[in-house]
């Protein structure tokens, strides 16, 4: 287990991802291609998973895994842990980053900015396009490492205020049970 | 010795099955892997309160059987690695050894 990759490479490989399944393989079909890089991640985070539970006891209920995902499974993957961690005791859970290292590189391009000043809701909305999918693998890899460790769920990510990433986390499992 | 080493996956599917005796009895290896695994999810589900195994990965001797004695290990992934050996005098200290390194290797 003592391989290593640079960091860089890893950066370059995932906006390759992004950009040749949105731009060469589902060139107008921007779901599929989204759904395609979920499902990469899916498996990825459901090896990743394997991989760093190994040594660990096991888990004794969903809050244990979660938790688990938030400080050593984030820090095994972008050196730090998740800043702030709520649920409504009902099955959500929301994840929240202050400065997700994958999405700390788009350039906001403050020149495209000036010249489309007298529409900037236009200029956010495409911002905000880019960078989510740029977010659907991250999301994949959470939803694959949680369905793994035994909580079916789904993953959304808002990233309104862009170094900043928030996951929304909603558990079919513990939702399935409180609605009785 | 070694019998039998056996990799289950979290749907109690088999992953990889390996004996490792020179006579014909595979399939009892397999019968007895086969018989565990209820004794997994008996010892998961109803955990012993009064010991510190709650949470361990290593379940230790699940049942001893006429000539073998069973091991099992369980990781976080709910995968089993069930161990069937002939030895008489094992240490379980031993047996956590062996499921641990083969849990690495994967």
């Amino acid at each position: 287990m003592g391989r290593e990759v640079s960091e860089s490479c890893v950066d370059s490989l995932l906006t390759e991802i992004v950009s040749t399944y949105n731009n060469r393989f589902y060139a107008n079909k921007p779901e599929l291609a989204a759904r395609r890089i979920e499902a990469i991640g899916y498996q990825v985070g459901h090896q990743l998973s394997e991989r760093y539970t190994m040594e660990r006891p096991r888990f004794s209920d969903h809050l244990e895994a979660i938790k688990f995902i938030c400080k050593d499974f984030w820090s095994e993957l972008f050196k730090k842990q998740i800043d702030n961690l709520k649920t409504n005791h009902r099955g959500t859970f929301v994840l929240q980053d202050n400065r997700f290292r994958w999405l700390s590189r788009i350039s906001t391009d403050p020149s495209v900015e000036n010249t489309e000043s007298q529409d900037p809701s236009a200029a956010a909305e495409s911002k905000a396009s880019l960078a989510t999918m740029h977010v659907y693998f991250p999301c994949g890899i959470i939803r694959g490492a949680l369905s793994n460790l035994g909580i079916p769920c789904a993953v959304s990510a808002d990233i309104s205020n862009l170094p900043a990433c928030k996951e929304l986390l909603l558990s079919y499992s513990v939702l399935s049970f409180y609605d009785i | 010795m070694i019998a039998c080493v056996a990799v289950v996956g979290h749907q109690n599917n088999p992953l990889y099955i390996q004996s490792f005796t020179e006579a014909d009895d595979a399939l009892k290896l397999h019968h007895i892997v086969h018989c565990s695994l209820d004794v997994v999810d008996e010892r998961v589900n109803n955990p012993k309160k009064s010991g510190p195994t709650l949470n361990e990965t290593f379940l230790g001797l699940l049942y001893p059987t006429e000539n073998y004695k069973v091991y099992g290990y369980l990781t976080n992934t709910k995968v089993k690695f069930i161990l069937v050996t002939t030895d008489l005098d094992v240490r379980d200290a031993d047996v956590r050894n062996v499921s641990v390194t083969i849990s690495f290797k994967c």
